[in-house]
């Protein structure tokens, strides 16, 4: 059954109502779907299964330590539910995540940031994860803030996928306004391992985003793909840094950014970074920074639309 | 009926259409001939009204309404539309949202206009717009969507272009139904299979009409002279 801790079931009541708010989905109350639930820097309510064990403690420093290690062959057919939450107006939320995922696991974490009716808060999020031999993994972030943008989200990730190992994360934050966010993902990838990285964000008025993603390809015919959407309106500032090593022989790799900017004041960047060590690896990148394509917009609008319903419907694709 | 006259238009100071009239008329396929260069496409932009395609003299009218200065919006919403020659890719849209324009066409319609595009609405309707999706593939979605808004008059730029050759039957049944419909469609091709089933034909030459007739004769003339022309954009005829 759901672990609810007792003195703290009012803000487990309050964060699964807001997170059913923003989503329509009220997995968090079912006792079939793993869950943590972190509010401010204690867990609230908790949920596990067979093949899961989960541990925290809060850190004298305030730091939340949570651990989480799913054994061998454990395979989980729902997703696993992670939601962290902040319900004061101002504050600090540290979190650290250890994840030791055994081999031949099979799992999927969903996890969101609810960070809303918030004045001012820090969130930082570090994860180390390391994910065992054949493993399958697949990890979707989504970001729900307060439209003030007083809201200043770190995401570390350190990951080292062993041995035909597979990642995938999808960072979204295209919903509500960032604030000031900085998205940072580093993978360690062993032989045949395989990684692919997604991350979208939609930053308004004076949002500021920095994102760095790293893929060291170490072993061999590891590979990974890093790809990072950014839709910067009105005064956001966006740098992304897309990088790619290739160590192992027959490794590949393949970085992309594309930025869309719409907004004189707008200020955007990306940059590639690819370092080949191994002769016989490959890396390749793909960059683009610009407005909305002329042709497109035509395109649409050759079918009746006007220039804000074209728009509209672009950027719906970007960040979907 | 949708009439130029006197269509002229230059770019980078160079003359592009040097004058060009031409009567499209309700229900009746018009076929656009003429080879490489010779402003085809851009008097199919000229006549969509993309920003920088605006003729520098001459009048655009449908049904006697002067549309010379209307955007590319307001002449689509009078009923004229363009299937472009090269779709453009659409990241993250899926066909059925590509195709809804919005939610503003429904699902149902949706799905015919995919069959008759001989693309199966169950595969296709989830797939991306995307570089994933072939040129062959997107141009049959982009004929779809051409479809579904059941225009007055169509200007189709090459509709054979990245179709393969054993779908040219398919282009010219989607012509035949739309002029069934109720549209008037005006193709540019270079394909004698396609622009044999059209009412009436245009060559154009060096930004000109060069010739225009019923287009078995337009044909036979274009494969006679045209074929045989060094001097492409310097024709040695008198122009009409």
């Amino acid at each position: 059954m759901i672990d609810i801790v007792k003195a703290y079931e009012d803000e487990f009541n309050k964060l699964v109502e807001l997170y059913e708010k923003n989503t329509n989905d009220n997995s968090l109350k079912n006792k079939g779907v793993a869950s943590i639930i972190v509010s401010g820097n204690k867990v609230v309510g908790l949920n596990t299964l067979k093949g899961i064990d989960v541990k925290s403690k809060t850190r004298g420093d305030g730091v939340v330590i949570i651990d989480v290690d799913i054994q061998d062959n454990t395979v989980i057919p729902i997703p696993v539910h992670l939601c962290t939450g902040f319900l004061e107006k101002k504050g600090e939320q540290l979190l650290q995540f250890n994840y030791n995922i055994g081999a031949n696991v099979k799992v999927r974490f969903k996890s969101h940031c609810i960070l809303t009716k918030i004045e001012k808060l820090h969130h930082k999020m570090i994860s180390q994860m390391y994910i065992g031999k054949n493993s399958f993994v697949t990890y979707e972030d989504e970001h729900f803030h307060d439209e003030n943008g007083g809201i200043f989200v770190e995401t570390i990730t350190y990951a080292k996928l062993d041995k035909n190992a597979f990642f995938q994360s999808k960072f979204y934050a295209t919903k509500t306004r960032i604030g000031r966010i900085n998205v940072v993902m580093d993978f360690d990838l062993d032989d045949y391992a395989k990684a692919d990285l997604e991350s979208k964000i939609y930053g308004k008025k004076d949002d500021k985003i920095d994102i760095q993603e790293i893929l060291r390809l170490n072993g061999q015919y590891s590979s990974g793909i890093a790809k990072s959407s950014i839709f910067a309106t009105d005064s956001t500032e966006a740098n992304v840094i897309n990088e790619a090593y290739g160590n192992g022989a027959y490794s590949k790799g393949h970085i992309e950014c594309n930025e869309v900017v719409k907004g004189s004041n707008v200020l955007v960047s990306t940059v590639p970074i690819l370092k080949v060590v191994n002769e016989k690896s490959e890396l390749t990148h793909e960059a683009s920074v610009g407005r909305i394509r002329q042709d497109q917009l035509d395109i649409l609008m050759s079918k009746g639309l006007d220039e804000e319903e074209a728009v509209n419907i672009i950027v719906n694709g970007l960040i979907s | 009926m949708l009439r130029l006259e006197n269509i002229k238009y230059s770019r980078n100071s160079k003359e592009i259409i040097k004058g060009v009239t031409i009567n499209f008329e309700d229900n009746k396929i018009t076929s656009i001939i003429g080879s490489n260069g010779v402003g085809k496409s851009t008097l199919a932009y000229i006549i969509m009204g993309l920003s920088d395609y605006k003729p520098n003299d001459g009048k655009i009218y449908l049904d006697d309404k002067d549309i010379t200065d209307f955007s590319i919006t307001e002449r689509a919403r009078l009923g004229i539309s363009l299937l472009w020659q090269e779709p453009a890719r659409f990241e993250g849209l899926t066909v059925k949202d590509y195709l809804s324009l919005g939610g503003k066409i429904k699902l149902d319609v949706i799905k015919d206009a995919l069959n008759l595009v001989r693309l199966n609405p169950d595969v296709y309707l989830s797939r991306y717009v995307d570089k994933k999706l072939s040129g062959g593939e997107r141009k049959r979605v982009e004929i779809a969507s051409c479809i579904l808004l059941k225009p007055k008059f169509l200007i189709m730029d090459e509709p054979d272009s990245g179709i393969d050759l054993m779908s040219l039957d398919m282009i010219v049944d989607i012509m035949k139904y739309l002029k069934d419909n109720g549209t008037g469609v005006i193709v540019i091709t270079h394909r004698e299979e396609i622009a044999t089933h059209s009412d009436y034909s245009y060559l154009i030459c060096d930004g000109k009409v060069l010739k225009s007739g019923v287009c078995s004769d337009i044909i036979d003339y274009y494969r006679s002279t045209c074929d045989l022309c060094d001097n492409v954009n310097a024709p040695k005829e008198n122009l009409i």
